[in-house]
């Protein structure tokens, strides 16, 4: 808790990962192959729902199930606990790659640094 | 019956020495404005006339002092300080102790501001500049503190959220006849 902010302030400031900028490492750096994410919901199917933009991301096919199943069941609040649950998971999903991605330009930054300190002392 | 009522009123009314409309008028003429008595008199010049007022008021000439005269119609009036009765002690048997008040004792000028729903002089358990340092310290601590926020901000150690269609050019208000910068998001 907190110690991503330590290092990024007090002890690490040069290699800490700041997710407000663009991550400086290419993605394919270090795979063989990567399958690129997948979006199932349509441009025009999340207009036509009216999804608000911040939910417009990769698990909006889960978040569109939920909505209708909530609309046909109304009012029945209870009802849509398993299109609740799999759309929390795919967000759940989401969150992990974005920890990964996190760690990943952290411990590429770290490997750079190392590179360079070794250039440096050779 | 009111035929009756009415011829009575008149007798009653011409019973009077005056004639009855007089009688009326100066009944009105009673009801507005001050009398001569409960107007102040006029600014006392020798002791003798400072004692008179003073006893007039029910003071002490000691503690009599008029207001100054310089014409504003105080008169000989007492200038009582400006103290307001909720300061006064609620545990004595004041004659009248709604208002905190005896009977026959001077009124202040203001009387009327300083009753207990009004002016309050009471002073404040805290000291005027330990409130302002209290205030000030505090608003002054918080702006600090924001200031810190804003220049460290916390945030969770993940990377920024992914959005489809090159993070959703056209939804976020981009031109949809250009053509955006290709973005692509990997499963990790």
């Amino acid at each position: 808790m907190g110690a991503h902010l330590v290092r990024r302030y007090v002890t690490e400031t040069d290699t800490e990962p700041d997710p407000s900028k663009k991550f400086e490492f290419d993605p394919h750096f270090g795979f063989a192959e990567r399958k690129e994410r997948e979006m199932v919901a349509s441009q025009e199917q999340m207009n036509l729902a009216q999804v608000p933009l911040e939910q417009r991301d990769y698990c909006a096919h889960y978040l569109l199930k939920l909505m209708k199943c909530k609309r046909d069941n109304w009012p029945n609040f209870l009802a849509c606990k398993h299109e609740k649950h799999d759309w929390d998971y795919c967000e759940h999903q989401d969150y992990v790659m974005r920890m990964k991605e996190y760690e990943r330009e952290r411990r590429l930054q770290l490997r750079k640094k190392r590179i360079e300190a070794r250039a440096e002392a050779a | 019956m009111a035929g009756v009522g009415f011829r009575r009123w008149v007798e009653a009314l011409s019973k009077g020495k005056r004639s009855g409309i007089s009688a009326l008028l100066s009944g009105c003429r009673s009801a507005s404005g001050m009398t001569k008595d409960s107007l102040p008199g006029p600014y006392p010049k020798t002791p003798e006339e400072r004692a008179a007022a003073a006893k007039k008021y029910n003071l002490r000439v000691e503690d009599y002092e008029p207001y100054p005269d310089n014409g504003e119609g105080f008169g000989d009036y007492p200038k009582l300080p400006d103290t307001s009765q909720q300061e006064r002690t609620p545990w004595y048997q004041w004659d009248h102790p709604d208002l905190r008040r005896n009977w026959g004792e001077p009124m202040h000028w203001d009387f009327d501001m300083y009753t207990r729903n009004r002016v309050d002089t009471t002073p404040s358990p805290v000291s005027w500049s330990s409130m302002c340092k209290q205030l000030f310290g505090f608003i002054g601590f918080m702006l600090f503190m924001f200031y810190i926020g804003e220049k460290f901000p916390a945030y969770q150690a993940i990377g920024p959220k992914q959005y489809p269609y090159n993070n959703l050019y056209v939804e976020k208000g981009g031109d949809p006849e250009k053509q955006p910068e290709e973005v692509k998001h990997y499963e990790i």
